[in-house]
């Protein structure tokens, strides 16, 4: 339990200090510490194939992705897009529907009983295995299909065209 | 099960031979290639069994009729192909992204479980947005790619969440499972059901270019190259239909209160929305895009009059509408190569230069706008007489308008063809194309006058 609070405490510490920092390259470091806190939050709930999509795939491509782009767009001060009133006024909107939503769901919904997991092992990667491997077979082999579409397409559209004569 | 085994195959082998430099023999392998799974499919037909693969896909008959419509209408696409692509230099790789693209519409087809979907409309969709974009140099074409593209991606999102509400409703992606979840929870339903609903409907309607989500249809079909935009608006078209039919007839069919007046407002909005854009056009393949918007709005009165015959009915409208679409873009793709034109103008006097050809396009116009002893006419004969057993009455009369108003645009090309003049030179048209335009016209009439052989097929 103390390996859960100290955890629990460094996400919320992590995503407050991205949303604080002027920085936003800063920020987005922040983030990928943050989602890594939740991958360990992941391994604590015994869900191995969450966590390491998570980390693989959150942290590890989209995150750093997110940093090419800020880098490429190159923000500074010049660029900031306008702070109007308009679009802070439109921001307290719909942080006030948020807000509506969140007592609504709360007033709509009953707090559930302690989670009772069925199979504690069903996070796990051999598990997930079994399934893909049997009930899912079919599937599986066809998003092959879809990933080589789209790999053909981006070789075939980023392809040097021949010289025309 | 066969026949997306051998399409799947069929499009590695395209590709192996274009990288040994075989371009000669592309073709006939491919259509070797369709005629295989065609068989496959038709040898399916007597011996129906249960869902394959532990519930993933279901070759009923509604599948193979559709699976077969699809494959025939792309067999004749790729015959007309056969000269089109020749400037552009990587023919087999175009060749085997539309079989691929392809494979996905058996899937939507024959699917009996959202994963089945959710890929087939996937591998459907990609392989389009590339073939789309296929023309680097043209800057309409890489509009049409982009806006595809982004609008795809996000109506895709809309159809997984739709697909994730749906899960956590009832437990499951197969079809049965949430067939029995709607019936035997008549009462408590889980508001993430209908939620779930509401984002399929939207995905799904985006995909058949429904009015809402119709924005995308115009411009795309529009920069595309003719070649693909007749693929899109009939192979692509036809096989969303015949996936929206299927989870709404046989899984969501309890809930029918529920989502007809939806699809009601949807389809209204479509059929006007359509044809009277289409009025306005001075090209005729714009035309031809706002066509295919007002035709998904009668396709979808299948949908809202849901019962015994829907299947039926939308698989002989699909039939004739991708036959004379077919028609009416082999025409265009044969004027526009001597006048270098897509407009209307550029038809002027075709029926005194061509009189087969323009004999052809008009029999295409004619199904198209539901004038009797043609196929189309039985399409709309069949969707109306189903809306009118549900006494649908306001929509009936609504369609009746617009089928009116459709008259006047597509006679437009007609009058253009026989009662204008120009100086333009004749149309040269090889054997391929008259072997294309010559059987989609005798199917025309065929099923216009003899269409007793179409209404019980499934």
């Amino acid at each position: 339990m103390t390996v859960f609070y100290f955890v629990a405490f460094l996400s919320i510490f992590f995503a407050l200090l991205t949303i604080f920092t002027k920085n936003p390259v800063h920020s987005v470091l922040y983030l990928v510490i943050t989602f890594f806190t939740f991958t360990i939050h992941y391994i604590l709930l015994n869900a191995q194939f969450l966590a390491v999509v998570n980390f693989i795939v959150y942290m590890g491509a989209i995150m750093v992705l997110f940093l090419f782009v800020l880098m490429l767009l190159n923000l500074n001060k010049d660029t900031e897009p306008m702070k109007s009133n308009l679009v802070k006024f439109i921001g307290v909107i719909a942080g006030c529907c948020l807000l509506v939503t969140f007592f609504g769901v709360y007033r709509v919904f009953d707090i559930s009983n302690p989670l009772t997991v069925v199979n504690p092992e069903i996070g796990l990667v051999k598990n997930l295995g079994k399934v893909l491997f049997n009930e899912f077979l079919l599937p599986f082999e066809l998003s092959s299909l879809l990933l080589l579409t789209a790999m053909i397409g981006a070789i075939l559209l980023a392809k040097k065209e021949p010289k025309q004569i | 099960m066969g026949a997306i085994i051998t399409l799947s195959i069929l499009a590695l082998v395209v590709l192996y031979l274009g990288l040994f430099k075989m371009k000669s023999m592309l073709l006939p392998v491919s259509i070797l290639g369709f005629l295989v799974a065609i068989g496959f499919l038709w040898n399916d037909w007597t011996s129906t069994s249960g869902p394959l693969f532990s519930g993933m896909v279901h070759f009923d008959h509604y599948a193979i009729a559709f699976s077969v419509l699809c494959i025939a209408v792309t067999l004749c696409i790729f015959v007309i192909s056969k000269g089109y692509f020749d400037e552009e230099g990587q023919i087999a790789e175009y060749y085997s992204l539309l079989i691929f693209s392809l494979t996905g519409a058996v899937l939507v087809n024959s699917y009996h479980n959202f994963s089945m979907l959710f890929l087939g409309i996937e591998i459907m969709s990609v392989a389009l947005y590339i073939l789309v974009g296929i023309r680097k140099r043209d800057k309409a074409s890489n509009e049409a790619a982009l806006k595809y593209f982004l609008m795809g991606a996000f109506s895709t999102g809309f159809l997984l969440f739709g697909i994730a509400l749906l899960y956590g409703a009832t437990g499951s992606f197969d079809l049965s499972e949430i067939k029995n979840y709607v019936v035997n929870n008549p009462q408590a339903i889980s508001p993430l059901f209908y939620g779930g609903i509401l984002f399929l409907i939207v995905g799904l309607t985006f995909k058949v270019g429904a009015v809402p989500f119709h924005f995308w249809t115009p411009d795309v079909y529009d920069g595309a190259p003719i070649l693909i935009t007749s693929y899109m608006s009939t192979v692509v078209k036809v096989a969303s239909f015949a996936g929206l039919l299927r989870l709404f007839s046989y899984s969501l069919l309890p809930l029918q209160d529920f989502w007809t007046p939806v699809f009601l407002v949807i389809a209204i909005l479509t059929l006007f929305v359509g044809n009277i854009s289409a009025l306005m056009q001075s090209s005729f393949k714009r035309m031809l895009a706002y066509s295919s918007v007002s035709h998904a709005g009668y396709m979808l009165f299948a949908i809202v009059a849901v019962g015994a015959t829907s299947a039926n009915s939308i698989f002989a409208y699909g039939l004739a509408y991708s036959l004379a679409t077919i028609v009416a873009f082999t025409g265009l793709i044969l004027v526009k190569k001597t006048t270098g034109s897509e407009h209307f103008e550029a038809f002027n006097g075709l029926g005194k230069r061509n009189p087969l050809l323009a004999f052809a396009i008009t029999i295409a116009m004619l199904s198209l706008a539901g004038i009797p002893l043609t196929a189309g006419f039985i399409g709309k004969f069949m969707m109306f007489s189903s809306v009118m057993e549900n006494y649908h009455i306001v929509l009936l009369v609504l369609a009746v308008i617009n089928a009116g108003i459709a008259v006047y645009y597509y006679l437009k090309v007609v009058v253009a063809m026989y009662f204008r003049d120009s100086d333009e030179s004749c149309v040269n048209v090889q054997w391929n194309y008259s072997l294309v335009l010559f059987l989609a016209v005798m199917l025309t009439i065929l099923i216009g006058v003899y269409p007793d052989c179409l209404l019980k097929l499934i």
